[in-house]
């Protein structure tokens, strides 16, 4: 058994669950318990001041009974038994959940502990502050534009608790996170900024920045004081592995959330086995993917995590699940219902979601574009799972010429278009993958953290 | 527990100032999907929420403070979540800045008294007449739709005296509007938040957006083009006041915090545009008073009274909105927190903004504008292309531009509204935004 250091009262209210399980399946055969804690912390240094915060931390237990048709759940502060039974009985009381008869599913109980070397729970306050100095110290100065530097620390720590007729699991999941941001300003006033990251599912060990990574940054925010608008029109595009995340993320992640099936809200729905892009496209989302910022072990619906093969050589196979949706379409479930907190519902979840490898060197795809943009950063990017239209912005591209990156820099950089049109573009994947993490919501509320991103892919889509 | 939180950081000796918050959030939830409700939720969030100022000393052996804070639930351990936040306070040595004082609290309106009473009541009402409203039209479907009914009240205290308490309610709903013709399948999905139902006009928003569902089917991609561009309404609120608590480009460039971190290069006294002012001069305040804005109050997270700052008048910066923090770091009053964005009325009427040709914009995918330069590149979810007469629908396309440049010209409408976290000119027409689409 991995040694899983739980909340004291959550650890308290553990062996009662059975108990509380079993009473509520008497009146609601679907009957489940969720205990879910989150608390993180954040420092962040400047030239001028430094703040350590811990992040509002979630504590609470939610309890769920379907009557077929509707979830009920009561979703109550805290751990306390007598209170979680209390809710309990007022939950089953609610409706008649006695006809519906769950399917069966295999048992499974385990504890499990994200992977780490340097766990951040066996810091001080003080030595993860001194890390960030240190940092800062190392990327202060470099130029004399810089008018700030930032760091910026970010740990998030989640235990829960799944009990059900079938499940008695119990995970810890770390996440960390270290953002460099350098704010840089020209003679005549204007400001720039540039910023890079580093993240994980895992512990300190995934943070450490090079001096050469460090100097990039600082040059690049140097190179944004001479950024230009990109005149718009469609490119031969190569999009660095956090670009390609996002537009994975934004096309067929949110597009294969099968709650958006079931409002009717998803075209992939009427695209299963059907090609939606290029055969070069593979697409996957993965929460067992071990070290990824939006890896988890079970989710919080109790499905243990396990890889679902989104697209395959450019068929659409099929998209991941929450209960309510999997239940209603009758298909099969994946491990993405995921909370935003214990107050909120379950929904359909991206974790860690990426175009998968391919075969092709940057230098060979470089070689393919005479004329184009090389999309180095993403800012941001929004869903559209009915309308297949796609919206990421980008900080800042540079010019392809002639196969070569050149120093022309546009900021920033909005990519727009229909999302088979996009994927179908796709000439070239690069080998490799690596994910940046986010912060993902539906709509725009329902945070949750994920991570997102694939090889270079070299594609043809309209700028702006 | 509150007082016993406050007995143990009164023991304290060590203390320049606290800050102590409780919280307690009631919610009730309802999801609805084709045909049935999906979920039905009541969710309970209470916490006590502690911030300590501490004198440290800095690096050179200046005087100094560092703050830490901690979050305890009912029943939690008082004096190791203190002895943790003071031990965190300890780490840190920043300029020295303050609290705020005990000052009058303005009554600023904040309660629906209906989500106050049955919250759970009020989401389920609302949700009946959204289904009403959706089956009045048979061409076009409701296939999500959410409602919910929270209500907060916060308690706080502090060092220098300050001992206020408010109540607010929040109504949040989400629909999805969708339309099918053989294959072809459209639809629109929209978010509204205020403080009461009453502010929300349920019907009058479904019928609009049945409309644009409709004129979905017939919308095509645009053409590039360069010219005027009207905002209206909702989207004009998100235009200028963002979509979230963080606010939007002025929340930024207009907040004292990214004045102090160098994010921001406005300096009271000067102009906050980089170009010649071509349309209505600007003027905005920061309004924490707004009756029912959405990012309204009484008090700020410090205890900072709600006001209604100029922020800018006729172009010219007069002010930051400033923390006490900050206003400490910069010299400045403190104001608290941004709250929502209002505008004064403008010289012209709808009908002469309206004049063709223009561009609408009903409906971004995500207004996304960078914080610290402006600039933005915008995917268009709905517009019409309005000339010679005709209101021609489109989607896609990109709205390109930079907001302070946009906001140099720009004229307002002499018709005003409220949109929750944006109060002022009902419409706006840009004199020359580009739209970027298929080549011509």
């Amino acid at each position: 058994m991995t040694d899983l250091r739980l909340p004291s009262d959550m650890a308290e209210l553990r062996p009662a669950l059975g108990e509380i399980v079993a009473q509520g399946r008497e009146q609601a055969p679907y009957f489940t318990v969720l205990l879910s804690s989150k608390y993180g912390l954040t420092i962040q240094i400047d030239n001028r001041e430094e703040h350590v915060t811990e992040r509002t931390p979630s504590a609470g237990t939610v309890l769920s009974a379907f009557d077929g048709h509707t979830i009920y759940e009561r979703a109550i502060n805290g751990f306390q038994r007598d209170e979680v039974e209390k809710a309990a009985q007022e939950l089953v009381r609610e409706t008649d959940f006695a006809n519906y008869k769950p399917a069966d599913e295999p048992q499974r109980s385990g504890d499990f502990v994200s992977p780490m070397q340097i766990d951040p729970a066996d810091l001080s306050i003080q030595e993860k502050l001194d890390r960030c100095r240190e940092l800062h110290r190392r990327l202060n100065g470099r130029d004399p534009r810089i008018v700030n530097c930032q760091i910026g620390y970010v740990e998030l720590s989640e235990h829960s608790i799944f009990a059900s007729q079938y499940a008695d699991l119990a995970q810890r999941v770390q996440r960390v996170r270290l953002f460099l941001v350098v704010v840089v300003a020209s003679e005549d006033g204007q400001i720039q900024y540039d910023y890079t990251s580093k993240s994980g599912g895992a512990g300190w060990e995934v943070l450490n920045f090079t001096d050469d990574e460090i100097q990039k940054l600082v040059d690049s925010a140097v190179a944004l004081l001479s950024a230009k608008r990109i005149e718009a029109g469609e490119y031969q595009v190569i999009a660095a592995p956090g670009v390609s995340g996002v537009i994975c993320h934004e096309s067929f992640g949110h597009g294969v959330e099968t709650d958006m099936f079931l409002k009717q809200r998803a075209r992939a729905a009427h695209f299963i086995d059907r090609t939606v892009g290029s055969s070069l496209v593979n697409i996957v989302d993965d929460p067992s993917r071990p070290g990824e910022y939006g890896s988890y072990f079970f989710d919080d619906e109790g499905r243990m995590a396990s890889p679902t093969q989104v697209v395959e050589n450019g068929l659409f196979r099929r998209g991941i699940t929450d209960f309510y949706s999997a239940t209603a379409l009758d298909i099969p479930r994946s491990a993405n219902g995921r909370r935003q907190d214990y107050s909120r519902k379950a929904y359909a979840r991206m974790s860690n979601t990426y175009f998968d490898a391919g075969t092709s060197t940057l230098d060979e795809m470089l070689a393919q574009v005479d004329h184009g943009i090389f999309l180095d950063k993403w800012s941001s990017g929004m869903e559209d799972p009915q309308g297949w239209g796609i919206q990421v912005t980008c900080h800042y591209g540079h010019e392809i010429k002639g196969g070569k990156i050149t120093d022309r820099v546009f900021s920033p950089i909005g990519i727009s278009g229909y999302v088979p049109d996009v994927l179908q573009s796709i000439s070239a994947v690069s080998t490799g993958v690596s994910l940046d993490a986010g912060t993902c919501g539906k709509g725009h509320k329902e945070s949750v953290p994920v991570a997102s991103g694939g090889p270079h892919l070299l594609l043809k889509a309209s700028l702006g | 527990m509150l007082n016993k939180i406050i007995d143990a950081l009164n023991k304290r000796s060590d203390l320049a100032g606290w800050t102590v918050r409780h919280l307690i959030n009631r919610s009730a939830q309802v999801y609805a999907v084709p045909r049935q409700t999906e979920a039905q939720r009541a969710a309970g969030i209470e916490q006590y929420k502690v911030d300590v100022l501490r004198h440290t000393t800095g690096s050179d052996g200046s005087a100094a403070v560092g703050s830490g804070n901690a979050t305890l639930l009912p029943g939690g351990d008082i004096e190791s979540a203190i002895e943790k936040a003071v031990l965190t306070a300890g780490l840190v040595a920043n300029p020295i800045h303050t609290i705020p004082g005990p000052a009058p609290l303005p009554d600023v309106p904040l309660i629906d008294v209906d989500i106050q009473r049955n919250a759970s009541a009020v989401t389920k009402a609302a949700m009946e007449r959204i289904q009403t409203s959706a089956a009045r039209n048979k061409d076009v479907h409701l296939t999500a739709a959410e409602c919910f009914g929270d209500i907060e009240t916060t308690l706080l205290v502090n060092s220098r005296g300050i001992e206020a308490e408010q109540e607010e309610t929040r109504i949040s709903i989400e629909f999805v509007l969708h339309g099918q013709r053989g294959d072809h399948e459209v639809e629109t999905f929209t978010e509204l938040r205020r403080r009461r139902l009453a502010d929300l006009n349920i019907e009058k928003e479904m019928e609009q957006r049945t409309h644009h569902t409709l004129d979905l089917f017939e919308a095509q991609a645009p053409l590039s083009r360069q010219g005027p561009v009207i905002l209206r309404g909702n989207v004009l609120g998100t235009f200028l006041a963002g979509d979230g608590p963080r606010g939007g480009v002025l929340h930024n460039l207009g907040s004292a915090a990214s004045k102090y971190a160098k994010f921001s290069s406005w300096e009271i006294g000067k102009s906050v545009f980089r170009t010649e002012v071509k349309g209505d001069p600007l003027t905005v305040w920061a309004n924490r008073r707004i009756p029912f804005g959405t990012f309204s109050n009484s008090f700020d997270e410090e205890g900072l009274p709600a006001q209604r700052v100029e922020l800018i008048r006729n172009n010219e910066l007069l002010a930051f909105s400033a923390s006490q923090r900050y206003a400490d770091y910069l010299g400045l009053p403190a104001t608290g927190e941004f709250g929502g964005v209002e505008l004064p009325l403008g010289q012209s009427q709808s009908s002469e903004l309206l004049k063709e040709p223009y561009v609408e914009v009903i409906q971004f995918s995500w207004f996304t504008p960078d914080f610290v330069t402006g600039d933005f590149a915008t995917e268009i979810r709905l517009g019409y292309i309005v000339e010679d007469g005709t209101r021609k629908p489109f989607r896609g396309g990109q709205l390109i531009g930079n907001f302070l440049d946009a906001l140099a010209n720009v004229h307002w409408s002499a018709e005003t509204g409220f949109f929750g976290s944006y109060m002022g000119p009902h419409t706006a027409r840009f004199n020359d935004l580009k739209l970027a689409g298929q080549a011509q």
